[in-house]
């Protein structure tokens, strides 16, 4: 009890971390090979990051949201969204499919046993990031209908 | 009475850590001391309920009505290449209803690591989850929502010398509750990409998994008297995996194949009592084949798997699943290849995979070896500006998916009515469909009518054998589910949701009717009301004529989530994320927490 306490003192005290580790987590392409956030955020400097699921209807309804809205965002930030799977083994053959047939433009990774997930400590999808200059400003986790909007609104502040 | 209060001082903490994160301002100049405290990172989840008597649903019998499932998890990261994490688990006073029971201490450090990775080596001391393949060979993984932890306590090393190979080898025990498994766990992986071998680009994916994995667990006879007829039981059982992979332009498919060695089978005579029949070794096997194609606006998905004989535990005696409803230290993962399904009433009747090997004795013995089954979706989006599609296009998907148990032909020359003998043995057929489990076809259609306007449509018609997947009693279910949904947005994020439900069958507990209201002031509030309510008199009084509903709200900042929730939980079996368990009737105030830093 004391123990827990005293990491908790700690905590309060000090707070934001080194996130170099987490960004470095294995993660799949579609095509099977072995990537990470750190590779991916290397080639654009403005990133959204959502962690999502086949199953997880807000997730679908943000991203489908987002698809509406996506060119105008490129052409005016020139963000790129990644969209990380969380879907284990029961549903990741349905990521594929599903992007496709939802016509989404995003860059699609595969995290089946859930280690990227766990390595930013995450309970809920979906779980949506602003990652610039391989710093992650900003989290949110949840999606109501509408928050595209406020996620726009924080993504200009990072241009 | 001192643990009564963890809850509250981690809630304190969370908060206090969630306030410092928001005021601090970011200095460029930091000392070396605080660079190394700034190396941690970590996360808070908890789950409480505050369990209440109901005048209509009776008091709650069990003794501690408070009880939360609590989680620390901190990470550290030094000198570059290394991460050192531990996990502390509170069940205090006991676990929340219906987790498992082995989770018995109010706290303790659960877990431990310490990671190294570089671009070839990745290398874990203490606790750690993986997964081979699809997970059919082995799996382990933690989801504190079904309060399932199956990690193993060993050491991994994974090494990448070349693009285009990666190899696993690992060693330990499973963990089970606070304790791990009386096993021990080896095996090893290998992944092969033969296109960056090759430095080929003609396939998009040409790949081949190959795995081994063996358990060592010594065989404790549960029989009391002298069995003539015992054969040499294992201590080590192995199982075998091989996997391809191929993508070719717009399609794709894998396949894999999965050998599990001969162990003995669980005796059901006294089904919450363990006994295993040792006479006869059965060995089991699995098939996986998925086939897919999609392209820009359709996508679909074909997938087959036939399981024989497949649940693997790291401990023989948690194959009973009476004494083990929340599936506790299994190896492989073995899901429901079914659509999963988001509305409450789609819920009520789901199917869970059948892959085991057991019998039971009703009035001849029934012997359940495995599954075969399979399912399609399809994806399809209509066109912007065509009839149909609207201004906006119209998204529709559709599933369908068929389960039968395996076809088997029993001998048992010792047996007699109503009971089966140790000395039974059973042949199955490959590639037979006819003893029907479940169907279910849905569709789904998503429409958007304005930018501000929006519904979601979806039909589901099923069937699921009663008599097999609940109690041998004759009986099946036929069903449809109607649900129509709709949004509208009124800017600032403000938005509120309706949804209606309703179930009709003729049979089990008849008809019900369910609805959700949501409202959201904005994107980080919102409150919600939900009901379903079983309306017709059927023979299955259990839940008829209660509103089982919910009503509570929710509230997200940053990396902090709460929730609060006052609701009554019907009976019967609950099933949440494909994991499917019996619960009695509650009624109750949940809190949820979820915070990182």
């Amino acid at each position: 009890m004391k123990k827990l306490i005293l990491f908790c003192a700690l905590l309060i005290t000090f707070s934001s971390f080194s996130q170099d580790q987490v960004l470095e987590t294995s993660i799949k392409t579609l095509k099977g090979e072995t990537t990470s956030l750190k590779k991916i955020i290397s080639q654009n400097d403005l990133i959204i990051l959502s962690l999502w699921a086949t199953w997880c209807v807000p997730c679908i309804n943000e991203l489908d949201a987002i698809t509406d809205v996506y060119e105008d965002w490129q052409d005016e930030t020139n963000v790129e969204l990644v969209a990380v799977s969380v879907d284990d083994s029961r549903t990741v053959n349905r990521v594929r499919p599903l992007v496709n047939g939802r016509d989404w433009e995003f860059k699609i990774l595969l995290d089946t046993n859930n280690d990227l997930k766990r390595a930013l400590n995450t309970t809920t999808v979906p779980l949506t990031l602003i990652i610039k200059n391989g710093e992650i400003v900003f989290r949110h986790s949840g999606y109501t209908p509408g928050a595209e909007n406020a996620l726009y609104e924080e993504l200009k502040k990072h241009i | 009475m001192k643990k009564k209060y963890f809850l509250v001082l981690m809630a304190a903490c969370c908060y206090s850590v969630t306030f410092s994160q928001n005021t601090e301002t970011k200095s460029s100049n930091k000392s070396s001391f605080s660079q190394l405290i700034n190396n941690f990172s970590g996360a808070l989840e908890s789950n409480a309920q505050w369990y209440l008597d109901d005048p209509k649903t009776g008091d709650f019998e069990e003794e501690e009505n408070i009880r939360a499932n609590s989680y620390l998890r901190i990470n550290g990261f030094f000198l570059k290449d290394f991460t050192v994490g531990i996990q502390v688990e509170s069940y205090a006073p006991k676990p929340l209803l219906n987790y498992d029971r082995e989770f018995d201490k109010e706290l303790s450090l659960a877990q431990y690591f310490i990671n190294y990775k570089t671009t070839k080596v990745d290398a874990t001391a203490g606790y750690f989850y993986t997964q081979f393949g699809s997970g059919l060979i082995l799996r382990a993984w933690e989801d504190t929502a079904l309060g399932l932890n199956n990690s193993i306590r060993g050491g991994k090393v994974i090494y990448s010398p070349f693009d285009f190979l990666e190899i696993t080898g690992l060693y330990g025990s499973q963990r089970r509750g606070f304790d791990v498994s009386d096993s021990d766990i080896m095996a090893f992986n290998t992944e092969l990409n033969i296109d960056n071998l090759l430095k080929s680009d003609f396939f998009d994916e040409l790949s081949l998994g190959l795995s081994y994995l063996n358990r060592n667990q010594k065989y404790i006879s549960t029989n009391d008297q002298v069995n003539q007829d015992m054969v040499h039981i294992p201590k080590n059982v192995g199982s075998y995996s091989a996997r391809l992979g191929v993508s070719f332009k717009d399609i794709y498919t894998n396949i894999e194949y999965v050998y599990k060695g001969k162990d003995t089978r669980l005796n059901n005579i006294i089904p919450n009592v363990v006994s295993f029949s040792e006479n006869k070794l059965f060995d089991g096997n699995a098939l996986l084949f998925n086939l897919g194609y999609s392209a820009k606006g359709f996508g679909i998905n074909y997938t087959f798997r036939r399981l024989e004989n497949m649940s693997f535990y790291s401990q023989r005696e948690d194959g009973n699943l009476i004494n083990n409803p929340t599936n506790r230290a299994t190896l492989n993962y073995l899901p429901a290849l079914t659509k999963q399904h988001d509305y409450t009433l789609a819920n009520i009747y789901l199917y869970q995979a059948q892959p085991g090997l057991s019998v039971e004795n009703y009035e001849s013995p029934r012997v359940k070896a495995g599954e075969i089954g399979n399912q399609i979706d399809i994806f399809y989006k209509i066109k912007k500006g065509s009839a149909l599609g609207g201004k906006y296009g119209t998204k529709i998907s559709a599933n369908f998916s068929y389960w039968a148990a395996l076809n088997v032909e029993v001998s048992d020359p010792d047996g007699m009515p109503f009971f089966s003998s140790d000395n039974l043995t059973y042949k199955s057929d490959f590639f037979n469909f006819k003893n029907k489990l479940f169907t279910d076809f849905n569709i789904e259609i998503k429409k958007k009518w304005s930018r501000k306007f929006s519904s979601i449509f979806t039909f589901i018609d099923l069937y699921y054998n009663t008599d097999y997947l609940v109690e041998a009693n004759g009986t099946n279910i036929s069903a449809w589910i109607g649900v129509a949904e709709s949004t509208y947005k009124f800017g600032k994020g403000k938005s509120i949701r309706l949804e209606a439900q309703h179930l009709a069958t003729n049979d089990d507990a008849r008809n019900w009717v369910g609805g959700t209201l949501e409202f959201f002031f904005n994107s980080n509030f919102g409150l919600y009301f939900n009901d379903s309510y079983n309306y017709e008199d059927s023979p299955v009084e259990e839940n008829r004529k209660i509103h089982f509903f919910n009503v509570g709200g929710s509230f997200t900042k940053g990396a902090t989530r709460i929730g609060l929730n006052y609701g009554r939980q019907r009976g019967g079996l609950i099933c949440v994320g494909g994991v499917c368990r019996p619960v009695n009737k509650n009624t109750g105030i949940t809190l949820n927490l979820n915070t990182s830093f």
